[in-house]
């Protein structure tokens, strides 16, 4: 077996809650919860259960209480975050070759680009898929285009941790295949992933760890252990379980 | 400097090499701030489109009336109450963006609040200013005039652009990429509210700086038209900032010249923005027309 150099971090949640709203509503937690350094987790649960907040609690662009610990096995590695949409205004002249321009030099967007910096986009692009629409505006895209084109952005920089918040949202079925290859690449090259996902099927292709949140964490484990042989159906009742009940009961679901 | 720049100009107009206007010593060296104000209004116009901030910047602009009024009554000049008008401008300007990033009030209701607060007590204030100096004289100030600029405007005009152009090359793709996506900004490190400060802050910088050529009331426009026009026909983001740039050093030049080689009673900060909006108007035309021809082919 390939041995592999694992360079994403561990990642430690210490009594996570997050309230919201003027009269502080408690969404999520408390949670409590380490997931695994260089592993594929996926978070799934019904809508408004908390999912993408944790996931921006991770990331540090959601406030929360409680503590959240990245612990990088050789310091503090690159991070990449693919967010669940972004919307670009379809009048502005932003392409997508500005846009990846911008996540990657300082040198203003007007001004001479490097050979370099644009040869190492056009092939980001070129994987998956969008190197003939670099100079198209990205508020002309597909939802799906521009989904890749965020996939690469978050790709540019080999992260060693990415935060994917349904990345296969409005893609294709060759886009979702290449969006699970890419994943399972950055996977054995080491780093960790964190994906918020819906796709049954899709989460038993990925995921090493499969964790599902409703208002709290309601179970966690590996795919055989919380989805086993699921349909679709039990989705539902999978998310509505109290966090007390046992594993042995989700088994038995299945 | 300057003055040998007046002396060519001068000896060029003698030989019938320029039009006569160009002997006028006032006349270059409005075109000299013409010059250096544009391409930064241009480029920055487009940060300004590309944050929606067009309402924002027009604020600042009304809000100048204030503290103009507010610097006369201090006891500063009335060609120039630079103080009152930057010390006002600034905190306006600073507090309606904290305002906006503390509170849920929708933007627009909120710079609409501001805008009006503004207006009023300028309007109040000016009661006060007109039992000390002809009214009339702010007319310059709010509308821009080609005769107030001196030579120590043109070095302080110069100053404060390279400042802004030293702040905004190398920020310029990190303010705009924390406008586009924030999220993806701060998970890259960028700090984004640390440059909203710093856009709010070069934009009432300029601002101030081009109240003489363009007036308070009027440079938000300024920073919003060249900006607008260009959208409409560039196919990038490259594209997009140097055409702004052009079109709103373009509309400088005519607008402070054409009045003059006219001989039309106009201020120059009204002909300016008359120049850019027709720019804009055959933007509008051009794109119009186009799309009409590739729908009928």
């Amino acid at each position: 077996m390939m041995n592999i150099k694992i360079t994403g971090p561990q990642i430690q949640l210490q009594n996570v809650c997050l309230s919201y709203g003027e009269h502080d509503a408690q969404i999520l937690g408390p949670i409590t919860h380490t997931l695994a350094a260089g592993q594929c987790h996926v978070v799934m649960g019904p809508n408004g259960g908390g999912k993408t907040s944790l996931l921006r609690s991770m990331l540090g662009l959601t406030p929360f209480t409680g503590r959240i610990h990245l612990d990088w096995p050789n310091g503090r590695g690159r991070v990449a975050y693919v967010p669940q949409k972004a919307s670009f205004e379809p009048s502005l002249p932003l392409t997508v070759m500005d846009f990846m321009l911008l996540n990657q030099s300082q040198t203003p967007l007007f001004w001479r680009r490097k050979a370099k910096t644009i040869t190492r986009i056009k092939d980001q692009l070129a994987v998956l898929g969008m190197v003939e629409k670099a100079e198209r505006k990205m508020g002309r895209l597909s939802g799906g285009e521009q989904q890749r084109v965020l996939f690469a952005q978050a790709l540019l920089d080999a992260p060693d941790l990415i935060m994917l918040d349904e990345p296969a949202n409005g893609m294709d079925e060759q886009g979702i295949s290449l969006i699970e290859f890419l994943i399972k690449e950055l996977v054995t090259k080491g780093a960790s992933v964190v994906a918020v996902h819906h796709d049954l099927n899709a989460i038993k292709r990925i995921a090493h760890q499969v964790h599902v949140i409703n208002k709290t964490l309601v179970t966690s484990g590996s795919v055989d252990q919380v989805l086993p042989k699921a349909q679709p159906t039990d989705f539902v009742s999978l998310c509505q379980l109290s966090q007390h009940q046992s594993n042995h009961q989700i088994r038995a679901m299945a | 400097m300057i003055q040998s720049i007046r002396d060519g100009a001068a000896y060029a107009a003698e030989q019938g090499w320029l039009s006569e206007s160009f002997s006028y010593g006032f006349l270059i060296n409005a075109l000299l701030a013409a010059l250096i104000l544009g391409p930064i209004l241009g480029g920055l116009g487009t940060l300004v489109i590309a944050k929606r901030l067009a309402f924002f910047s027009e604020a600042v602009g009304h809000g100048a009336l204030t503290g103009i009024a507010l610097g006369i009554l201090l006891g500063e000049p009335v060609q120039s109450p630079l103080i009152g008008l930057f010390t006002f401008c600034m905190v306006f300007a600073l507090l309606l963006h904290f305002v906006r990033s503390r509170t849920q009030v929708p933007y627009d209701t909120l710079v609409g609040v501001f805008l009006a607060l503004a207006l009023a007590v300028g309007a109040a204030m000016l009661t006060f200013v007109a039992r000390k100096v002809n009214v009339h004289i702010l007319e310059n100030v709010l509308f821009g005039s080609i005769l107030t600029v001196t030579d120590q405007d043109l070095w302080l005009l110069l100053i404060s652009c390279v400042v802004i152009l030293a702040c905004l090359l190398p920020t310029f793709n990190r303010i705009l990429l924390s406008s586009i996506s924030p999220d993806i900004a701060k998970v890259r490190g960028v700090p984004a509210t640390f440059f909203d400060y710093l856009f709010v802050i070069m934009i009432t910088l300029i601002t101030i700086a081009a109240v003489k050529m363009i007036g308070a009331v009027l440079v938000g426009a300024l920073l919003l038209i060249p900006g607008a026009t260009a959208r409409l026909f560039t196919p990038n983001m490259s594209s997009f900032v140097r055409w702004s740039a052009v079109l709103a050093t373009v509309s400088c030049l005519l607008g402070t010249w054409l009045p003059m080689e006219l001989k039309l009673p106009v201020p120059s900060g009204a002909a300016i923005i008359m120049v850019s909006a027709t720019f804009f108007l055959i933007a509008c035309l051009y794109q119009i027309i186009f799309k009409e021809r590739r729908r009928a082919v």
